[in-house]
């Protein structure tokens, strides 16, 4: 199920909001499970088998993970931690990667693997790296384990944010799952962020998607600069609006549910450097890779040559996390490139250009990456970066471009400046009545148009089916 | 934030989310809906073998392969409360937000809406286009071919500035220079009167006049002498059309079109075949007037075969073809003693056998360009 339908609107939201708060708290969590249950297996309602497996493997292994640390047996323990991340890995990599392998060698005449065709279980992605934070925050200490199998589910596949992140790690939920109380101020905010992610989502991701769509399906002959320029545009607009949309809805979501979670995304477009794009793009992945990867190979406090390796591991893992496709590990291996070099010199370089330089030099690098990261087909890839570049023949621009500009310049237009921190610095500016006036009209506002999209719902992809 | 405030807000949200299910609950269903000219999905029901496991699990019953639950979200999205409403609200928001389109529809000048014509299947044409050739070899008698072209190409100069479509132009040429049968050329007789309300704005079909200048450009290419324009007196029959063009676009700040005809209908019998029994049919459909799909008024619309039988001499007249033709036969009531019209849609008689058994003199395909590139049925011209 995904938020920005009817039936997760309408039908499924009220049913399990009213029901939780007429469940005593001592039984919230149990049907909150059942609930995450119902919105996990909507659609594949099979995969609920793979889910409670998961659950029961890793509680498992959290318990003994505790009992040989109490036991000060720390081989033992460190066993039963490894155990639960070959488990989740393992899982992982059968439903994601197998396919991708298999037809990998079969491409280099290896016929020794079959493909399966499996669908991808949705949001495996994002609640495997969840559920390996559990083993290892126990073993580190930085969290107690789970004694409710009940609660260590509810955490698992907890609704808001099972499907599309953020990613959350079991020592920053930890104390909530077990205990939390309940404000009508924080569901109010709750309430907030989920309409501005609902709008993000619906009206501008969707709109500016069916543009980058046109030019994703143009004929390479076809693609002019100009538009292959404006396609890329569009898609690295309708990325950002989808994904932050998504996390805004699951951190309003979880607020209604009584739960705080950090921010996932944090205006990555007005950032100055690719580094600095990084910690603000998906911030609960790169803080995932750097606590549970980075940090362990050794961080920052290595050799120069060991860095280079390790800043490549992460962003060669990076890349493939995004889906089990080789232009995944090419466009992560390019961050990387870009990383090391903006640590090892680039970035002294970089800051000692002008501001607006600095941008445009981060948004053009990140906009080549998001050619890499759409195509999977590298033959279109290479014809579209082609046309970026000026070297497919299709000239500057023909009368589709015109046309398409004109279509979308107003949502364009929209799309980049809500891209920017103006609309929030504005909304705190406003004077404190005006803004409780606005408030609601604009929820009010938001809420009724995003349903008449919902309601003609010709595009409404779920991009994150590869994640 | 006050508490009153926060309750304010949050009762607001739940009244909104929590009203709408209460509406849809409340609401009955409806089978059709006229504006959208569709039937709308219904409430997917579960049942015990529903619940069958297979592997692989796509195999498995309604349930676990997830086709009840996509089905129940098709449902809840064609049933919601002011369906109707919320799409028109929408096409108007993208005109709002500078949009020239909505659902694949151009919003084009002189209120027009035009649906976009993409790039087809290129060997979908070309198998087409083979079994027209098939045909003159498997028939004793002359055939003749012509493709209708849309107001996406007569009317381009409607269009948006720059709005993308493939060109039916091209698909026109090729039929031209590949086909083994007599070509004839409507595309010419359409762009001359271009200027003319030659189709309706918000249907994809040609209204009489568009059909008059096809059948004029038709029956003089056949050896036949088209009744003059002037011969005919027009009869505005209907001035609330709304098409499909209004029906998939969602726009509703445009005139309805009205429907003319120039042929009277006295002293002409029609036999219609909808299943294997014949049907005593019409000309006009006049009850189709107080429907929304009009067009259907035109032989009664869509069916598998329909004979017009006429009182003059003439020629026995096949004609193969979409629902273009139902607005163009009566023209050639004054040319024929019979025409056929032959739709491999939905009746899948081999032309042959029917060319044979019907004495039929001449056979004309008559297909518009959009459904001729789409059309999968058109096999049955080579049998």
């Amino acid at each position: 199920m995904v938020f920005s339908s009817l039936l997760f609107l309408f039908l499924y939201l009220p049913v399990v909001l009213a029901v939780y708060y007429v469940t005593p708290l001592r039984w919230r969590n149990g049907m909150l499970l059942i609930a995450n249950l119902v919105f996990y297996g909507w659609g594949e309602p099979t995969y609920i088998v793979l889910m409670v497996f998961t659950i029961v493997a890793d509680y498992i292994a959290g318990r003994f993970v505790a009992r040989f640390k109490s036991q000060g047996r720390d081989g033992p323990a460190r066993a039963a931690v490894a155990a639960a991340l070959v488990l989740n890995l393992a899982i992982l990599f059968f439903f994601k990667y197998w396919d991708l392998i298999a037809s990998t060698l079969r491409g280099w005449g290896l016929d020794l693997l079959p493909t399966l065709g499996l669908s991808l279980p949705i949001g495996i992605s994002f609640y495997t790296f969840q559920t390996m934070t559990y083993p290892v925050d126990v073993y580190r200490g930085d969290a107690q384990a789970q004694k409710s199998l009940v609660n260590f589910g509810t955490f698992v596949t907890l609704f808001p944010q099972l499907i599309a992140g953020p990613i959350i790690k079991y020592k920053e939920l930890a104390d909530q799952v077990d205990c939390r109380s309940y404000h009508v101020e924080q569901f109010a905010n709750g309430v907030h962020m989920f309409v501005i992610g609902l709008g993000k989502k619906v009206l501008l991701a969707n709109n500016i998607g069916m543009l980058w769509d046109a030019y994703k399906a143009m004929p390479a002959g076809e693609l002019t600069v100009l538009g292959a320029w404006l396609g890329v545009l569009a898609f690295s607009l309708q990325l950002y609006f989808d994904f932050s949309g998504y996390s805004d809805m699951a951190v309003g979501l979880g607020r209604m549910l009584g739960f705080e979670f950090l921010k996932n995304f944090d205006y990555p477009y007005i950032s100055r450097s690719v580094t600095e794009f990084w910690r603000r793009w998906h911030i609960s992945l790169g803080s995932w890779f750097r606590e549970y990867v980075y940090i362990p190979l050794g961080g920052n406090r290595v050799s120069r040559g060991r860095l280079c390796f390790n800043l490549m591991v992460v962003w060669g893992l990076t890349g493939l996390w995004h889906g089990a496709s080789w232009n995944f590990l090419l466009w992560g291996l390019y961050f990387g490139v870009l990383i090391m070099a903006e640590k090892l010199w680039l970035g002294r370089l970089v800051a000692s250009w002008p501001r607006a330089v600095q941008h445009i030099y981060t948004l053009f690098l990140v906009l080549v990456s998001w050619a890499i990261f759409a195509l999977e087909d590298f033959g279109h890839m290479g014809q579209y970066l082609a046309a970026m570049f000026g070297f497919a023949g299709g000239g500057l621009a023909d009368p589709a471009f015109g046309y398409y500009l004109r279509s979308y310049l107003p949502t364009l237009c929209a799309g980049i400046l809500a891209a920017t921190p103006l609309f929030a610095g504005l909304w705190h500016k406003l004077p404190k009545k005006a803004g409780m006036v606005l408030l609601p009209l604009l929820v009010l506002a938001g809420l009724l148009v995003s349903t008449a999209y919902l309601v003609d719902a010709t595009y409404n992809p779920f991009l994150y089916f590869r994640f | 934030m006050s508490k009153k405030y926060a309750i304010f807000l949050t009762a607001l949200f739940c009244l909104f989310i929590g009203g709408f299910l209460a509406a849809n609950l409340l609401t009955p269903d409806r089978d059709f809906s006229p504006q959208e000219n569709r039937y709308l999905a219904q409430r997917p029901e579960l049942e015990p073998r529903d619940f069958r496991l297979a592997w692989p699990v796509g195999d498995s019953g309604d349930f676990f392969s997830g086709k009840f639950m996509s089905d129940y979200e098709t449902y809840l999205t064609d049933q919601f409360v002011g369906r109707d409403f919320w799409i028109s609200a929408k096409a108007e928001l993208e005109r709002y937000s500078g949009k020239r389109e909505n659902n694949g529809a151009y919003f084009c000048a002189q209120d027009t809406l035009i649906s976009r014509f993409d790039e087809p299947d290129p060997d979908r044409v070309a198998d087409d286009l083979g079994y027209v050739n098939r045909a003159v070899e498997n028939v004793d008698v002359p055939v003749y071919f012509s493709l209708i072209p849309g107001k996406v190409s007569v009317w381009a100069d409607r269009l948006p500035e720059g709005a993308p479509n493939a060109s039916e132009e091209a698909i026109l040429s090729q039929a031209q220079e590949t086909t083994q049968a007599e070509w004839i050329d409507v595309d010419g007789a359409l762009r001359a009167h271009a200027g003319e309300e030659i189709y309706y704005r918000l249907d994809h079909h040609w209204t009489s006049l568009g059909a008059y200048y096809g059948y004029a450009a038709l029956a003089s290419a056949m050896g036949m002498e088209p009744t003059p324009l002037s011969d005919y007196e027009k009869t505005t029959v209907s001035t609330d059309f709304n098409g499909t063009t209004y029906s998939s676009s969602g726009v509703r700040w445009m005139e309805p079109d009205s429907i003319d005809i120039y042929v009277p209908e006295d002293g002409i019998q029609v036999t219609a075949w909808n299943s294997a029994q014949p049907e005593e049919g019409v000309l006009y459909d006049w009850s189709k007037l107080e429907e929304k799909d009009k067009y259907a008024f035109f032989l009664g619309g869509n069916k598998p075969l329909a004979v017009i039988r006429t009182q003059n001499d003439g020629p026995r007249l096949l004609i193969v073809r979409d629902s273009y033709a139902d607005s163009m036969a009566p023209f050639f009531t004054a040319n024929c003693s019979e025409i056929h019209l032959f739709d491999p849609r939905y009746n899948k008689t081999p032309l042959s056998q029917y060319v044979r058994e019907n004495q039929i003199d001449q056979v004309l395909v008559l297909y518009s360009v959009a459904n001729f590139v789409t059309d999968s049925s058109l096999f049955v011209l080579g049998q």
